[in-house]
């Protein structure tokens, strides 16, 4: 499908390791405003897709543009400046600084792109925070929280710059059901407000909240699924379908 | 032992929440397995030596500096032990083959030969007594090899030698006791001094136009007039040129020498004895363990300083262990676990270890011992030319010893680190997956006005200081071994030392020695003459005499007192202030301490035949004659007068060197030296080595400092792999996170540098004192503040130039290691 405000376009996307390709010539258009999920077996280039895409690893061979911009001509230190202030990543084990309080690793990025006055960056962190529910541990240490509220943390720092679409690699990934249907629920609320999101999942469940799914098998996109957006309900009768959907593209 | 070798060396942090890399899934091996096929095929050994082997490849860069600091480390131990051991034979094998005498007493003036022999006839414990004569010639008389000794503080004696006892030997130790006329062998301290060999011509000089050339025929060892501290040099010639020259120049002197039935518990009776019976002692006397230690003290300060350094590397061998030995137990924590889970026994665990270090520390331990011994000879070559070389099986069994004795020591330290694998408990190995896990701290990013990447570095330095303390260690260490030796140049060098060479600020010196009963009027006139001169400013003569005192205990003692107005000149005082009459005295440092005394005391001393009580009212620091001095205002008439002094402050204007050159023909024999020209030339080639000495621990120290930041900034960024990758996730520039592994690594050498400087200034300050206290009054004189010399700082150079070197050089290394940052993968955190 071809939007009209397509926020990232990939031509023959290719990724080889040590011989071995993962990303087969791939292509990938995805318009502002999309919640996609990405599905497929384990070692089909799931998160090699994310990571090529969003310019964090190095393609082998093709093209992805960034709201227009060619990644490929850009430095490392300009790929650097894009992560840091129109893209945001929510990683399954969240990854967070260790020897940073909560609120810490919530500003760091905020202060790396230094785009306002520090007061007012620590003010829309704990706003960002008090919105997933996680202010009142602003001063912990990252020891003291939970598996559920960490992934929250994550979500606050991918969120502090404002960014204009969030990868997502597998965030339910380690977290009990209510868990992620608290992530699930919030990552919901973002994409309502305009952001675009792109997530890796195993969890068909997870899929079903998203309206686009895309199936890969073997670095191929053998299945591109539009579902429409998710308004609450019918959850379950989206995850029948889907699971249908998954079973016919061989899954 | 991590099992299976991780293949790009990155770590894939995938424990939740963590930052850290997390070891790889254990259990690909058929060793991690546990299959018993593994340990029927290569055995317990076999399985261990394969771990060791693939532990060592990971971690080559560690490994291998890890290596070559405990070699470096043997390699100084053994080459200073050996050093040591090879002096203090070969000084004794000098002393037993020359016979040194027990006591030797030099005596200026009229000598009574039958009166010394009908003495020591009734004296039990001799057991054999001689007298040598020694023809003084003045260094404007004497020239070798065209070059006149007119500004050589060493007094040049022409002697027959002895045919027993007391002999010269040659180079090869063989006894010289007979020279053939027109030739003339010289101390070894003068081979190769301005090109100086054997062929050249020495010239004697004499009134009326006499001249009289001789031959260099070779070079000898005195047992006891070696070194150049010892200011006393015999030059050897025929019994005919020696009454030749006798007949037209030259002062005669007598070196009156005892051999006692056992030296060790007669010597001091004897000396008191002589010197009561009123023999011959116009003159210095000394005894076989001052010759000794003379002898060994040069030498001996290098092979202490080398020990020093070795203990020091020693130092930071053993943090570089640690942080070897945590990297690795780090990286396999999850592996020790898994060993653990299928019931290997904590003891085994640690053996794999165990065999790893010792094996680590054994192959550093004989390549040390090996470059040990091969540095010995550089070490011992002046030891080896000065006095030859003992060959006795202590040269090898001493090296040996001391690197086995650092084995043990390295081994007993991977002990101690061993013991924290007793606390790992299988399941917690393997659901956390590493041991080192970063504290968070108080401090906050958030609450911070520094930039990002530099408080970031701040708080990385404080929340793991453990792992800094390596570096700090080397930084401090390195900062030491820089400035310690540069202040010790320094001081030796300033114009101040003087003040701790017992005379105040002045000009120029006059020395006069008593000889005969013409010198009391010689020195007169000398100081009439310089009351005269205009150009002459301030003069303060001083009269030496030799005093009978009382120490606290009871014991009688002999002191040398400087008598004369202590307040023209003055010099700094340690402790008081100068005496102002004849019934006040000052002390040296050493001086005070042996007679058991405090400022304040009185000190009984035998003045005209009467003993005074004179109130010890001040101490002052001298390193000159033996450190045993003391000043007054005693009346010296009928007094033993030793030498004469003068220290002079010309009129602002004056040329000091025309005036010194002036004054030096003029007064001959008195010797005139600008002060300067006196301090370099006393302290003889001491403050020239230090200065060599510095410039030397100032490269190893760079070069030591320069090393350890590379091997710990690639460790550093091996263990960070992790926390850069997210960093860079996240968005953080590759120059943003050099910023902040510069910071962490400048932050610590400006700690380093600060914990080093302190260090030299007081513990630095402390040993130089220690060599000094060492030097002058042995063992027993060690910290008890005898010498008290305050390190004179060139600011510029300590605290400026050489830490803007130390930073130059490893804010350099750090950016170069640093560049690997851009290399680390991000893609390693995909869960893929």
């Amino acid at each position: 499908m071809t939007t009209a405000t397509a926020v990232l376009d990939a031509h023959g996307l290719t990724k080889t390791f040590d011989g071995h390709t993962v990303l087969q010539g791939l292509d990938l258009e995805v318009g502002g405003g999309e919640f996609i999920s990405v599905m497929g077996p384990s070692g089909s280039g799931k998160s090699t897709l994310l990571y090529n895409i969003s310019g964090m690893d190095t393609m082998t061979a093709g093209s992805v543009a960034f709201a227009g911009q060619d990644l490929a001509s850009l430095s490392q230190k300009q790929l650097a400046r894009l992560r840091l202030t129109t893209m945001g990543f929510i990683f399954q084990h969240v990854y967070l600084l260790k020897n940073l309080c909560l609120l810490d690793n919530v500003v760091l990025p905020a202060y790396l792109a230094g785009l306002a006055p520090r007061e007012q960056l620590n003010e829309r962190a704990m706003a960002l925070m008090r919105r997933t529910g996680v202010a009142e541990l602003a001063d912990r240490d990252v020891s003291e929280a939970s598996g559920g509220q960490l992934q929250r943390i994550g979500i606050c720092r991918a969120l502090i710059n404002q960014p204009t679409i969030l990868f997502c690699d597998e965030p339910t990934g380690a977290l009990d059901s209510a868990a992620a249907a608290e992530i699930m629920d919030i990552l919901g609320e973002l994409n309502t407000e305009g952001t675009t999101i792109m997530l890796v999942t195993h969890d068909a469940k997870v899929a079903a909240r998203t309206s686009r799914v895309l199936y890969l098998i073997d670095g191929r996109i053998v299945g591109d699924r539009h579902q429409g957006r998710y308004d609450g309900t019918r959850h379950d009768q989206r995850h029948l379908e889907l699971t249908e959907w998954l079973l016919e593209q061989g899954l | 032992m991590r099992l299976n070798a991780r293949p790009r060396g990155v770590a894939r942090p995938d424990d939740p929440a963590v930052d850290t890399p997390v070891p790889n899934r254990p259990g690909t091996g058929r060793e991690a397995r546990g299959d018993p096929r593994s340990r029927r095929r290569g055995g317990r050994f076999g399985l261990y030596g394969r771990m060791v082997a693939r532990d060592v490849a990971r971690n080559r860069g560690i490994t291998t500096a890890l290596v070559a600091l405990m070699m470096l480390s043997v390699m100084l131990g053994t080459a200073s032990a050996g050093t040591l051991v090879r002096l203090i034979g070969a000084s004794s094998n000098l002393m037993t083959l020359a016979d040194a005498p027990h006591v030797a007493q030099l005596h200026a003036g009229e000598f009574d030969q039958p009166e010394v022999d009908r003495w020591a006839a009734g004296r039990l414990e001799v057991a054999h007594h001689q007298a040598m004569l020694m023809l003084g010639i003045d260094g404007g008389n004497l020239r070798f090899g065209g070059e006149p000794q007119t500004d050589s503080i060493q007094q040049n004696s022409l002697v027959v030698p002895n045919g027993a006892h007391d002999l010269l030997l040659d180079l090869e130790n063989r006894p010289i006791t007979r020279i053939e006329p027109g030739t003339i062998v010289l101390p070894v301290i003068y081979e190769g001094q301005d090109g100086l060999a054997v062929g050249d011509t020495v010239t004697i000089t004499g009134a009326a136009g006499f001249t009289k050339d001789l031959t260099i025929a070779g070079f000898a060892r005195d047992s006891i007039m070696n070194p150049a501290i010892a200011s006393s040099k015999r030059l050897a010639v025929a019994p005919v040129d020696l009454e030749e020259v006798r007949a037209r120049t030259g002062e005669v002197e007598h070196l009156v020498e005892f051999w006692l039935q056992d030296p060790a518990t007669q010597s001091a009776g004897f000396k008191k004895a002589y010197q009561d019976a009123g023999m011959p002692q116009a003159g210095p006397m000394v005894d076989s363990a001052t010759f000794q230690t003379l002898t060994v003290i040069g030498d001996g300060m290098v092979a202490s300083v080398v020990i020093l350094v070795s203990m020091l590397l020693l130092v930071v061998g053993l943090l570089c262990l640690r942080f070897s030995f945590l990297t690795a137990a780090e990286q396999d924590y999850r592996e020790i676990g898994v060993l653990k889970a299928i019931g290997v026994a904590p003891r085994d665990v640690r053996r794999i270890y165990l065999t790893k270090y010792a094996l680590l520390a054994g192959v550093a331990s004989l390549l040390g011992l090996v470059g040990g011994l091969s540095l010995t000879p550089v070490l011992t070559r002046n030891i080896t030319r000065y006095m030859g070389t003992a060959s006795t099986p202590w040269n090898w069994i001493v090296p040996i010893l001391a690197a086995a004795l650092i084995f043990v020591v390295l081994v007993l330290f991977v002990l101690v680190l061993l013991r924290r694998f007793r606390k790992i408990s299988a399941v917690v190995a393997l659901s956390a997956g590493a041991t080192h896990q970063p504290k968070a701290t108080r401090v906050r990013l958030h609450r911070s006005r520094m930039p990002v990447q530099v408080r970031l570095g701040t708080m990385d330095v404080i929340a793991r200081w453990p792992t800094y303390l390596l570096l700090l260690v080397v930084f401090a260490v390195s900062t030491f071994i820089m400035i310690v030796p540069v202040n010790s140049a320094t001081t030796a060098n300033a114009p101040g030392f003087i003040n701790y060479m017992g005379i105040g600020t002045v000009d120029l010196r006059i020395d006069l020695r008593s000889t005969d009963e013409g010198s009391p009027d010689a020195f007169g006139a000398v100081v009439e003459q310089l009351e005269a001169d205009p150009s002459v400013a301030v003069i303060a003569p001083m009269v030496t005499t030799r005093n009978d005192t009382i120490d606290r205990d009871g014991n009688a003692a002999s002191l040398y007192i400087e008598n004369g107005d202590h307040g023209r000149l003055p010099l700094t005082y340690a402790e008081g202030r100068a005496p102002t009459g004849g019934s006040e005295i000052a002390l040296s440092l050493l001086a005070l301490h042996q007679s058991g005394l405090g400022v304040g005391d009185t000190l009984p001393v035998e003045v005209e035949g009467q003993v005074r009580d004179l109130s010890v009212v001040g101490s002052y620091q001298d390193i000159t004659h033996g450190g045993k001095t003391a000043k007054s205002s005693l009346p010296t008439g009928s007094e033993e007068v030793m030498w004469y002094v003068i220290g002079v402050e010309l009129a602002p204007g004056a040329d000091a060197s025309a005036i010194t050159r002036e004054y030096g023909e003029q007064f001959a024999p008195a010797k005139v030296a600008d002060i300067e020209q006196w301090r370099s030339q006393t302290l003889g080639s001491t403050a020239q080595q230090l200065t060599v000495a510095a410039g030397v621990s100032a490269v190893v120290a760079i070069v030591l400092a320069a090393l350890m930041t590379a091997l710990f900034a690639r460790m550093l960024l091996a263990r960070d792999a992790g926390q850069i990758a997210i960093q860079r996730a996240i968005g953080a520039d590759d120059a943003g996170l050099r910023q902040q592994y510069l910071t962490r690594i400048l932050l610590v050498l400006v700690l380093g540098v600060i914990v080093g400087t302190v260090a030299a200034n007081t513990l630095g300050e402390l040993m130089f004192n220690l060599m000094f206290e060492g030097m002058y009054g042995g063992f027993e004189t060690l910290a008890q503040g005898t010498s008290r010399i305050d390190f004179s700082v060139n600011p510029l150079l300590a605290y400026a130039l050489l830490p803007a070197a130390l930073l130059g050089v490893v804010t350099v290394v750090t950016a170069a290691s640093s560049r690997s940052i851009s290399t680390t993968e991000i893609s390693s955190l995909t869960t893929e």
